[in-house]
Parts: structure tokens; C-alpha cells; sequence
């Protein structure tokens, strides 16, 4: 999950997939590939429905790469369903934008704090717990594992 | 919780001179998925109390996982009555069904597949009677998700921030198991699991202290030990922990039982045995760096090393 979006050489091909200003962060990349006459498409996510996507994402063949910007809101949400369809993390580029505010899961008394997410630790709203930060995702509470930070 | 039956029962976990994250699983060679040990008592004392006042960290379940937990019911219930036949008894009157406990004298009568005839869902029902933490893995799409549980053991990780969990999201924080690609080999091998064909696998881990339950809920209160630990005090202090963890199909609903027996043993008994003194000093002194932090132990590894070491010129000297 990055805010830029890198060139990556040597793709079947590229399909570039964001909503408007997601799209203007991924025109530098997509210039490149034009550039290099590399065959590439263009998805724009009007009302960032998921469904659509999903289709045309299934539709692909092996050997194609992907960059998605969205905000970073909603960029978590989008993965797991992309990850589901069996994009790994090799064939996809993530580009968040805006403020990203992320659920963090409180480890001792489960209480789900928000915070943006350049924060790596957080004193838990529901016992006061000082929290590290982690990337252990759950889909079912939206929201990462905040471990204990200081022993 | 004090290893109190004979060493040679003890579950050691070690082969070789090395430790690497692999699928170390081995078809079952008796095919039961709970055991009973001479800590049965104190242990099931241990869990209760833990389900009653601690539920949210002990059990969870999805809404559709019913009919599965009645299959769990069924599967160690017969396990039960078939291998500790004067222990445990089980009366089948079509689907009036009369379960005997006799080391806690208890019997208890419900209609198979009726939730309302039992005080609690079927999961956790049974769990009651057992050492062992239950874990139902769901079958769909090629993939294993965490739909219900019963832990009250857990080895520092967290039931209630699990549940629902796929099988590969669920083993994202071990260092490594991605990169290798050990998470989608294991992923296969499990998917493949067939009915009647169990498996079963060891973990190890070491801890400051002796508690059972390590929940990550509470780590930290009980993390603090690792502190404490110095080469005089790590052989009554830090303990081996063992997972003997069993994997069974669900034949009717083509589910996963995942079983998980926790087994802990003072580094003093561990090293008692000359031949577990070497292998295991030879295993900790080689141990990767990324598996020693992920397993707990950079706070204290070299204490314990150091006392692994005076125990090993103790058995050179005799
Ligand atoms: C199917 C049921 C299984 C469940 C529910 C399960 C669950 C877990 C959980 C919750 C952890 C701790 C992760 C954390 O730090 O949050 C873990 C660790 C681990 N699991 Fe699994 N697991 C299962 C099967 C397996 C199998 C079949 C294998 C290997 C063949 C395996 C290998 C491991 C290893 C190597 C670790 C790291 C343990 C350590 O270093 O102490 N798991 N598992
Ligand atoms: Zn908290």
C-alpha cells in the first residue's frame, strides 16, 4: 500500500484501475507503458462498486499486472476481494490517497480504535493498553491486530 | 500446570539437530482426537472457570456453523466412550443421547441435533469435557476459514480477532511461512484431508512460567516473566510448551476438526534426560533469529542457554 505508484518491466499486460483522481496518480506509470507500446487497459472506477471490477479482474489471463488507486479508505477492502480472486501480491499495485484511517483491534480488551494510519502506536481508547501497530488483517472486523508495545 | 505423568509420555517434540518452520504433520497411528491425561482434574477445573468468566476470549462462533458443531459432538464423543470406555460412557436412543463423565461425575441427557436440549451450543458443550481446545475449520471455495472455537489455551494469540479467518490470514504474522510458501502447501495438504485418515503435527515453544493459558488477551501480565529469567532460576522457571495438534475431516459436512493438547514441561525435567539436553541445547544455540523472536524467546534465549550449558558439563562430569 503506497502512495506512488513504480513501473514494473516485462508484463503480458497492464490494466490500470482507479476512480478519477486514482487515475491521475497513475498516469505517469501509465505514459511509460505507452511509451513503450505495452498493451495495457484502462478501468475507471466510477462509484467504486466492487462487483464489476471482480468480473473483469476474473476475466484476465495469467501474466497481467494491476494498479489500483483508491483512497486508502477503502483501499484494505478492495484487496481482500482482489486477493480472493487470486491476484497475489506480485501482480498488484496498491495506491492509496487522502487520509487513511484504519480500525485497530485492541488485543487485551478487543475495542476497535481508529487512527490514521501513519500511526505505529496507540494507547487504546477501551483499558488505556499502549498498542503497536501491526499488519494482521481481519475482514471480519475490518480492522488490524494492535499488539501490546512495551512489555 | 506441572508435567505430573511419566517422562516417557511426555509429547517431545524434537528430531535432528535442527528446527525449521515445515509440514512436519504425520498420518495419526491411533486415530483419537482428544486424550485423557493424569491432569485431567485440575485442567477441565482450569477451563471452566476460564469459559465462564472470560467467554469472549474462550469461544466464538458464526451463526452457520451449528450443524458442524453437532458433527464435533458426535466425532469426540465416540472417540471418548470407544478409547476410555470406563471414563466416559455414551447411550444412543435414537437421537436421545445419555453422556456419561465418570472422573467428574456428571451425566448429562440431550436430543441430538436439538440446540435447545443442551445449556450452551454444541461446541462449547462438549468442550467442557475435554483438555484439548477445539478449533472448526470450514470448508468452501478451496479455502479454510476459522467459523468456530473453543480456546482457552492459546499459545499468545487471540480467538475473538480470529474468527472468520482464512486459513493463510491466519498464519500471516510467522515470519517466512509466505515467502517459502509454506502457507499455500499446507493450505493444500489440509483442503486434501480425507475421512478417516487423521493427521497430527507437534509445536514447540518455550515460556517464562507455567500457565496454560497464554492468551494473548492477557500477555501483558504474564509476558512479564520473561523478564525474570536468569541461568540459576531458568530450569524450575522457563518451560517447554507442547501443542500435539490433530487435524479430522468431518466426514457429513466436510469440515475440519482441529484439536490442540497443550503439554508443559520445566527445562530442569526436559534436561533430566541427558540425551533431550544435547538435542535440545544443539537446537536453541542454532536457531534462526526470525523463529527465536517470533516464538518469545530473545528476551531470555541466552540465560537459558547458559544454563543448558552448565546442565550439559554436569552430565559430562558424572
Ligand atoms: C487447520 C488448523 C490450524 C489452525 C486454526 C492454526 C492456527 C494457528 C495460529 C492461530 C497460529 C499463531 C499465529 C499468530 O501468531 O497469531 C499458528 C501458528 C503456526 N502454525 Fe498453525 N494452524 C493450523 C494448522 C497448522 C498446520 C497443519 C501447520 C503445519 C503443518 C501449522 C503450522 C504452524 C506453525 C509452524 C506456526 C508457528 C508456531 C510457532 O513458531 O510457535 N498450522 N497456527
Ligand atoms: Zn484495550
Amino acid at each position: 500500500m503506497n502512495s506512488e505508484a513504480l513501473f514494473i518491466n516485462g508484463k503480458r499486460k497492464y490494466i490500470f484501475c482507479g476512480d478519477d483522481q486514482g487515475l491521475k496518480l497513475l498516469s505517469s506509470v501509465m505514459e511509460k507503458v505507452i511509451e513503450e507500446g505495452l498493451i495495457h487497459e484502462r478501468f475507471l472506477l466510477s462509484d467504486r462498486k466492487m462487483p464489476l471490477l471482480e468480473d473483469f479482474l476474473r476475466s484476465q489471463n495469467m501474466g497481467t499486472f494491476l494498479y489500483l488507486a483508491i483512497p486508502f479508505s477503502e483501499l484494505q477492502r478492495f484487496r481482500t476481494a482482489i486477493e480472493d480472486i487470486g491476484y497475489s501480491d506480485e501482480e498488484v499495485q496498491y495506491i492509496g490517497y487522502g487520509e487513511k484511517i484504519i480500525s485497530l483491534f485492541c488485543c487485551r480488551c478487543h475495542e476497535i480504535n481508529k487512527t490514521k494510519h501513519e500511526q505505529k502506536r496507540l494507547f487504546c481508547q477501551g483499558c488505556g493498553l499502549d498498542l503497536e501497530v501491526s499488519d494482521h488483517y481481519s475482514d471480519l472486523h475490518d480492522a488490524f491486530l494492535g499488539y501490546v508495545a512495551k512489555l | 500446570m506441572k508435567w505430573t505423568a511419566d517422562l516417557e509420555h511426555f509429547p517431545y517434540p524434537f528430531k535432528g539437530s535442527t528446527y525449521r518452520y515445515s509440514n512436519n504433520s504425520i498420518p495419526m497411528i491411533t486415530p483419537i482426537s482428544v486424550e485423557i491425561t493424569p491432569d485431567y482434574k485440575n485442567e477441565m477445573l482450569l477451563k471452566r472457570n476460564l469459559l465462564t468468566h472470560h467467554p469472549d476470549r474462550c469461544y466464538q462462533s458464526l451463526p452457520h456453523t451449528k450443524t458442524a458443531q453437532w458433527e464435533i459432538v458426535e466425532l469426540v464423543i465416540d472417540h471418548l466412550a470407544a478409547h476410555y470406555p470406563n471414563e466416559f460412557t455414551i447411550e444412543k436412543q435414537n437421537s436421545t443421547w445419555i453422556f456419561s463423565n465418570k472422573l467428574l461425575d456428571e451425566k448429562v441427557e440431550f436430543v441430538f441435533g436439538d440446540l435447545q436440549s443442551l445449556p450452551c451450543e454444541p461446541l462449547a458443550f462438549i468442550s467442557h469435557h475435554v483438555q484439548e481446545d477445539l478449533i472448526l475449520m470450514m470448508q468452501r471455495d478451496d479455502d479454510l476459514y476459522l467459523d468456530a472455537g473453543q480456546l482457552c489455551f492459546p499459545a499468545n494469540w487471540s480467538l475473538a480477532f480470529n474468527i472468520g479467518m482464512k486459513f493463510k490470514n491466519i498464519h500471516h504474522p510467522i515470519p517466512g511461512f509466505k515467502e517459502e510458501g509454506l502457507d499455500d502447501r499446507i493450505l493444500q495438504f489440509l483442503l486434501r484431508l480425507e475421512a478417516g485418515n487423521p493427521w497430527e503435527r507437534k509445536n514447540w515453544s518455550l515460556m517464562a512460567g507455567d500457565r496454560l493459558d497464554t492468551s494473548l488477551e492477557t500477555f501483558d501480565q504474564w509476558g512479564q516473566l520473561r523478564k525474570q529469567v536468569t541461568k540459576e532460576n531458568a530450569g524450575k522457571l522457563v518451560h517447554i510448551r507442547v501443542e500435539v495438534q490433530k487435524l479430522f475431516r468431518l466426514s457429513q459436512t466436510n469440515n475440519i476438526l482441529f484439536t490442540i493438547h497443550t503439554h508443559l514441561l520445566s527445562l530442569e525435567q526436559l534436561t533430566a534426560i541427558p540425551e533431550w539436553l544435547q538435542q535440545f541445547y544443539d537446537i536453541l544455540s542454532k536457531l534462526p533469529p526470525h523463529i527465536v523472536e517470533y516464538k518469545g524467546i530473545s528476551l531470555y534465549k541466552n540465560a537459558v542457554l547458559k544454563y543448558l550449558e552448565k546442565q550439559l558439563e554436569r552430565v559430562k562430569a558424572t
